[in-house]
């Protein structure tokens, strides 16, 4: 029953028109705007890196962010106010089976958007070389789990689908532009900056971002973004079970 | 030999556990509640309730909105947890042994939908199971058979219900629970889901039947449980509940000059209580039968009014005095 659940949330999730939008459309789009905005050449606020490549290997943690803020947490949000899932539970769907379904339908859908990202991406600024392969996999694996188990969480907390979207996209907004796809961390005040610094979504950048252009290891970033996601999965895990 | 499942082993209870309504002596019970109480916060919305449901009949749960009715059917199907009181459904326990149980019960909720995106042929495909009822069958028989690409956001309120139906006997259930399963429906399609759970109550299912539409409960119930603020007033045949609670008939009719020793007659017929005269308008009152015997003795003095009025009571009226005479 597991798994045509999760056939069945992969289909509909292909027809959410929020899901187009927010996950496959949006950081494409802003992506491609903000890549060109600063030119290519290396620049200090960039880390002596290409801005392009720069934003290029920020804009995946984009895809994350958006499924974790805005797109779990309206479907779960609107699963509960509609019954759904107790109706899942009285026709004897497995307790975890939902949760599983969750997680898996999150990483197939954060794979497929990160895949198109890259594919818009090469051909207009060129991929960056990934200096450090392994510690970029394993933060965009920590940080995808990690964003999964925060949508799970506040679709299982927000009552309705439109306050988990109002709360979602006032979530996503601000964590987008002081940790992912806005200003690099360098032309920002310092205050700007410690509100930034401590986000989930500029933490999972900066775990991504650093490997990847070979500005860093990012240690610290991967660390405390998996005690969160322990933290978040642990819980969100439990309030999935029917 | 294996031994036999919960499941197949219905509680079997005697006469003297039995309680409201009184199911037959050795009747095997498909629900036995204990004591149940549910509290929300302060809010205690059932109250140490008990009742019964016989294997193979339809049983009503009817009440003012708030009485407990839903409440008492989600810990009946494992989704609350009580408060206290004992629970058996076809021989599990609904909390404790509820991945065992649901295989046998087929659940229709109250206020409970589908993904707006699901198309209806996948909702069957997702809900159905290995050695269930055929999907394709069960929505040609629900009038469905059209409508295998519409996404659920596009069915009319019936052809929702309807699916609902489907959906809760794909697993060809032994015990159903229908909660408030006409709301919203048109005549037309009440009265064919009316005939479909009559058609489930002959294959011998149990049905377990939620609703504050009384003439429902009449049409379809073989026992009526009447409960108030979560707890049971009284149970029994719908035909009982009326007798001890709604009061009797009352027959209207006018005979402008009635022949002598008339209405003497009608007055001494059996289960008439009164005769009342007032110019040619004549009102008996008595019980159900009298509808009977008053139509026979005009006949048989051949006074065959053209206006003759028989009120008999409901069980809606029953109803409704129970509820309010409690409140």
């Amino acid at each position: 029953m597991t798994w045509r659940l999760i056939r069945a949330e992969l289909r509909l999730m292909r027809r959410d028109p929020l899901v187009l939008t927010f996950v496959f459309v949006f950081p494409v789009v802003t992506m491609l705007i903000i890549g060109g905005a600063f030119g290519t050449r290396p620049d200090r606020a960039f880390e002596y890196t290409d801005p392009a490549h720069w934003y290029v290997a920020s804009y995946l943690t984009v895809v994350i962010g958006a499924i974790g803020l805005v797109m779990l947490p309206v479907h779960l949000a609107s699963y509960r106010e509609r019954g759904v899932l107790r109706r899942f539970a009285v026709a004897g769907f497995p307790r975890w089976s939902f949760a599983v379904a969750e997680l898996v339908v999150g990483l197939v859908t954060t794979v497929v958007a990160c895949a198109l990202l890259l594919a818009v991406a090469a051909p207009v600024y060129g991929l960056p070389g990934v200096h450090s392969a392994w510690r970029v996999g394993a933060a965009l694996a920590v940080g995808a789990v990690c964003f999964i188990g925060l949508g799970v969480l506040l679709g299982s907390v927000l009552p309705s689908a439109r306050s988990a979207q109002a709360v979602g996209l006032l979530l996503f907004f601000p964590s987008f532009l002081l940790g992912s796809g806005g200003p690099p961390p360098h032309v920002m005040g310092a205050a700007v900056r410690a509100v930034a610094r401590p986000l989930p979504l500029t933490l999972l950048t900066d775990a991504v971002r650093s490997p990847w252009l070979g500005i860093g290891t990012a240690g610290g970033s991967l660390l405390a973004l998996a005690g969160v996601t322990v933290l978040v999965a642990a819980v969100a895990a439990r309030r999935a079970v029917l | 030999m294996l031994a036999a499942s919960p499941a197949e082993s219905i509680v079997v209870m005697g006469s003297t556990d039995s309680i409201w309504g009184e199911p037959s002596p050795q009747t095997p019970l498909a629900v036995t509640v204990r004591g149940l109480r549910k509290a929300y916060g302060n809010r205690v919305v059932v109250d140490g309730l008990d009742l019964d449901v016989p294997a193979g009949e339809i049983v009503g749960l009817i009440g003012a909105n708030g009485a407990g009715k839903t409440t008492t059917v989600e810990c009946v199907q494992g989704l609350r947890r009580p408060d206290a009181g004992t629970l058996r459904v076809l021989g599990f326990d609904p909390v404790t042994q509820a991945a065992r149980l649901r295989p046998h019960v087929g659940s229709q909720l109250q206020e409970s939908g589908l993904p707006d995106r699901l198309r209806v042929a996948e909702a069957v495909s997702l809900f159905g199971t290995a050695h269930g009822a055929d999907g394709a069958s069960l929505l040609d028989q629900f009038g469905l058979g059209s409508r295998l690409r519409s996404a659920f956001a596009t069915l009319s309120g019936g052809e929702r219900q309807r699916l609902f139906l489907v959906l809760a006997l794909l697993n060809k259930p032994r015990l159903v629970i229908l909660d408030e399963l006409t709301t919203g429906l048109d005549p037309a399609a009440r009265r064919s889901v009316w005939a479909a759970v009559r058609q489930l109550h002959e294959g011998g299912t149990t049905v377990l039947l939620v609703t504050h539409e009384v003439d429902e409960a009449e049409a379809l119930c073989d026992r009526v449980i009447v409960l108030r603020a979560g707890r049971v007033l009284d149970a029994g045949p719908p035909a009982d509940l009326v007798s001890r609670h709604a009061g009797g008939a009352v027959i209207r009719f006018s005979l402008p000059d009635p022949p002598a020793g008339l209405l003497d007659q009608i007055r001494r017929l059996d289960g008439v209580c009164s005769v009342e005269r007032d110019g040619p308008r004549v009102t008996v009152r008595g019980d159900r039968r009298i509808a009977a015997h008053v139509g026979a003795a005009l006949v048989r003095w051949e006074c065959v009014p053209a206006d003759m009025s028989v009120q008999v009571p409901s069980l809606e009226d029953a109803t409704i005095e129970l509820i309010g005479g409690e409140s």
